[in-house]
């Protein structure tokens, strides 16, 4: 099935398999890494990514929703290299990752959670994302959403 | 203290552990001669430690660096990162010797075609390389300086270095130009190394130079692999725990558009598409029957493991423990099998061509990639050429047993590179596991406050016969080295006795972050606070009064102190929080941590972690914040959630459905406290995992009376809660 979807604001024409996961679409078709398998089951969100400006979990999403759709990944986050988006700047602050692997979902659900929520609490930070880490980045990962939300709302001001 | 700057002792003491894993004849002469149960013994006296040395020893500067045309020096790194930092700690060594900036070398992964190549784990990447990085990079600096001076004919000691430039009166250089002009390395003697009091980046903070990559999400890991003409595999393996291949139907596999290939194997089925749908699609297709065991469960593997069953190997046998009297404490622990949870699956991409293969993959254990599938493909191993690269996480599961000889055969099957990544499913049921444990203790403290007898029996299945020669089960009868690390009593009392008891599990057991002592440190921690409450006394104060004056004794006792004074334990707690301590002493580091919980609707939530570490000389102090908040985020899931089981003869858990781990929302507050009790750098990867388990059960008793003995303590507390 020929799909035509928007990938990072690049206009994509793909042929894949209509029920292949939109993940192996990102990852193998159109060559885009930073978006992770972890389960397959959408369970740990470390191919989070955005369909429409939706957050969604990719491992188990048919690459035939994604049709006529704007997709966006961690390549897309932020404009370019030496324009982070706060949350980069902020896990880059903090130093957050350890092997990294989960963080792309990680990053991608922060981004989305201050979007929704442009001052998150604590509470709202740890019971708002639900992926999974094992290295055990979660202290920082908290800390780095809180700076996030800080630099996204001093650069609007500024 | 140890001489930070002494080269490494290459005799027995060092090599202890290399020594052992290799022993056969040896060891084989010298059980006749000394009898197996002393031995045996002297074995676990020199190993009890685990403080691993590094396992390469070429140490030309060609192997480790290359000067770049930009003036930057790629380091070579025979360590994987994975996680752990080592990459910046590694640029940071050898920055003090080089005369460049941290930000100037770029440190990537060593291939087997360029480099050297060094099994990742055993948290020994700092403490093994601490000197020899340093002295490469000396060298160079030395060879880097004999060749200017035979440029410009100046003698050496005119000649000076500094930010990547070499500098004698108005001559200058920068390494890169002069490099280029070599033709012939002639390399110098290695010179004596810099005083640590001369340290300009070692001890600082320093950002981790993998960092950037990782939040741009750039292609570093191993299943990020892409080679040109590439494709993919999907495996079908047995469900069932040691099943084998009865009968398959391959012909709905066979008609799947995309599929190249289908492989069968004894105990295995491979197929290559050419997409990883088309490759999984057509997996599950295959109408397989297998042979296996329905009656193995988990209920029969704790009567497997149970102190009193199988060979017994007693490995500290000090004073008399059985002349202590009686009114003798006792306390019985289990701890569950536990599954790793890397987050990236393994994954290999096998080349094939020529009688020659190429196998990019995201593993520990590069030495084992090698041989292994040189074995299986019947290729000389000098023909297997590895590419390490990033790990999603390894915590012991990218050690041994990988998806490398099916990658392998796939490719050479259809002549292109293949693509081989495990599922989740296949990543939690046919790798290896953490193996369930049994302890029982014993003990007394007399009117005095000394322990009388200390007596522990571990009952464990092997993490380490799957990677030695099977002589070593012979010679060692229980794996009282890994799965018995930490099993001895580590406090200064006069009666000791520490046995181990082994069972083969009917599935392979392996290492998990930590080894023996998460599960040994549970319980000798743990009992260690029902002996203090026995006897009235305060369990800091226990311990404290059980360190003498051998160094890692010293060590603990003042680390004791240090977390004593900064959690706050001699301070009132406040309404309906709990509090608990434990230490351990894990390969030369002393970790100690204070826990505060409560109970929230039912169950523990932990509050509050203040965790002390010792780990020697501090490279980079947030490097090690990092490892320790991680390893207690860690050990909190593996303490409160997790645990594996097998019924009707196979591993229930197939994803994180059914293996809970912790989630932001179980994150307590972490504060952690260098100290820099050495002057050479030990593990830390590791070490800070141990001591949670413990401080959240003894935690648990201070705020409700309730003593839990088996992991996870989620399943305990309301186990205990019910009755």
């Amino acid at each position: 099935m020929q799909l035509s979807l928007t990938i990072n604001n690049k206009p994509t024409v793909l042929d894949v398999e209509p029920d292949m996961p939109l993940l192996w679409l990102i990852r193998d078709e159109a060559k885009l890494k930073g978006t992770k398998f972890g389960c397959g089951k959408a369970l740990c969100g470390a191919c989070s990514l955005y369909v429409d400006g939706d957050l969604i979990r990719s491992c188990s999403y048919p690459a035939q929703l994604a049709n006529g759709k704007k997709i966006t990944t961690i390549e897309g986050l932020s404009e370019d290299e030496a324009h982070l988006h706060p949350v980069q700047q902020a896990w880059l602050e903090v130093q957050v990752p350890q092997c990294g692997y989960c963080q792309s979902g990680f990053m991608m659900a922060a981004a989305k959670l201050l979007e929704e929520n442009p001052n998150p609490t604590t509470d709202d930070i740890k019971n708002g994302i639900s992926n999974i880490c094992r290295c055990g980045t979660h202290p920082r990962i908290i800390k780095a959403i809180l700076l996030a939300a800080k630099l996204k709302n001093d650069g609007k001001r500024g | 203290m140890e001489n930070a700057d002494k080269k490494p002792k290459k005799g027995f003491s060092r090599r202890k552990f290399l020594a052992i894993s290799g022993s056969g004849v040896a060891g084989t002469l010298a059980l006749l001669y000394f009898g197996r149960g002393a031995i045996r013994r002297k074995i676990s006296d020199f190993t009890s430690e685990m403080d691993i040395p590094a396992d390469v020893s070429d140490f030309d500067h060609k192997l480790w660096f290359e000067v770049n045309a930009d003036n930057t020096i790629t380091l070579k790194s025979p360590k994987a990162e994975m996680g752990q930092g080592i990459f910046t700690g590694f640029a940071m060594l050898a920055a003090e010797e080089l005369d460049v900036a941290v930000e100037k070398i770029k440190v990537v992964h060593a291939n087997s075609l360029n480099g050297l190549l060094s099994n990742t784990g055993g948290s020994n990447s700092t403490s093994s390389f601490y000197v020899s990085i340093r002295e490469v990079a000396a060298t160079l600096r030395e060879t880097l300086k004999l060749q200017a001076s035979k440029l410009w004919n100046i003698p050496v000691a005119s000649i000076s270095t500094k930010d990547g430039m070499l500098t004698a009166g108005d001559k200058q250089l920068s390494y890169a130009d002069l490099a280029k002009q070599i033709t012939k390395w002639e390399t110098t003697e290695t010179p004596a190394l810099r005083p640590s009091s001369q340290f300009k980046y070692v001890g600082k903070q320093q950002k981790r130079i993998d960092l950037p990559d990782k939040v741009l999400g750039k292609p570093i890991y191993g299943i990020d692999v892409t080679l040109p003409d590439m494709v993919y595999g999907a495996m079908l393996y047995s469900p069932y725990v040691k099943g084998t291949l009865k009968s398959a139907d391959t012909s709905g596999a066979k008609n799947t558009a995309g599929v190249l290939k289908i492989v069968e194997e004894t105990n295995w089925i491979g197929v290559v598409a050419t997409s990883r749908y088309a490759a999984q699609t057509a997996v599950e297709k295959i109408k397989a029957e297998w042979d296996y065991n329905p009656n193995v469960s988990t209920k029969d593997l704790e009567k497997l493991i149970t102190v009193g069953n199988g060979k017994e190997v007693n490995i500290q046998n000090d004073g008399d423990t059985d002349s202590v009297p009686d009114e003798v404490l006792t306390g019985e622990f289990r701890t569950p099998i536990g599954f790793h949870g890397n987050l990236e699956p393994s994954i290999v991409v096998a080349d094939y061509k020529d009688n020659k293969i190429t196998l990019y993959a995201s593993f520990q254990n590069p030495a084992y990639l090698q041989t292994s599938v040189a074995e299986a493909l019947d290729l000389k191993t000098e023909d297997v050429a590895i590419m390490p690269t990033y790990m999603g996480g390894g915590f012991g599961r990218k050690a041994f047993k990988s998806n490398a000889v099916e990658a392998a055969k796939l490719s050479k099957a259809v002549g292109k590179p293949v693509h081989l990544l495990a599922t989740r499913q296949q990543e939690f049921q046919n790798g290896y596991v953490r193996p369930n444990t049994h302890h029982v203790l014993k003990g007394k403290v007399g009117k005095d406050g000394k322990i009388l007898a200390f007596v522990h029996h571990l009952a464990t299945g092997p993490m380490i016969f799957n990677s030695v020669p099977a002589i070593a089960e012979t010679i060692l009868g229980a794996d009282f080295i890994v799965a018995g690390h930490g099993a001895r009593c580590p406090y200064h009392v006069t009666n000791i006795k520490t046995t181990v008891w082994h069972n083969n599990l009917p599935f392979e057991t392996s290492i998990w972050r930590g080894v023996g002592m998460f599960a040994n440190t549970f319980a000798i921690e743990s009992f260690m606070d029902e002996l203090a409450h026995k006897a009235g006394v305060n369990p800091l104060k226990l311990r404290i009064d059980h360190c003498n004056d051998t160094p890692q004794l010293v060590r603990r006792k003042k680390l004791l102190e240090i977390i004593g004074e900064k959690s706050g334990w001699h301070l009132p707690k406040s309404e309906g929080i709990g509090r608990g301590l434990a230490v351990c002493d894990d390969r030369k580091t002393v970790s100690a941590a204070v826990v505060e919980v409560k109970i929230v609707d039912g169950a523990i939530k932990i509050v509050k972690v203040t965790q002390a570490i010792d780990a020697g000389k501090i490279i980079n102090p947030d490097g090690i914040k990092q490892q320790v908040e991680g390893a207690t985020m860690m050990a909190i899931s593996a303490t409160l959630y997790e645990q594996g089981t097998v019924e009707n003869g196979q591993f229930v858990q197939t994803n994180f459905h059914n293996y809970q781990v912790v989630r932001l929302s179980d994150t307590p507050e972490i504060e952690v406290i260098l100290h820099e009790g050495s002057e050479v750098p030990s593990g830390v990867g590791e070490p800070p995992l141990s001591p949670i388990a413990p401080a959240i059960a003894n935690a648990i008793f201070d705020l409700t009376g309730k003593r839990l003995r088996s992991l996870p303590l989620q399943l305990a507390f309301q186990a205990a809660s019910n009755l």
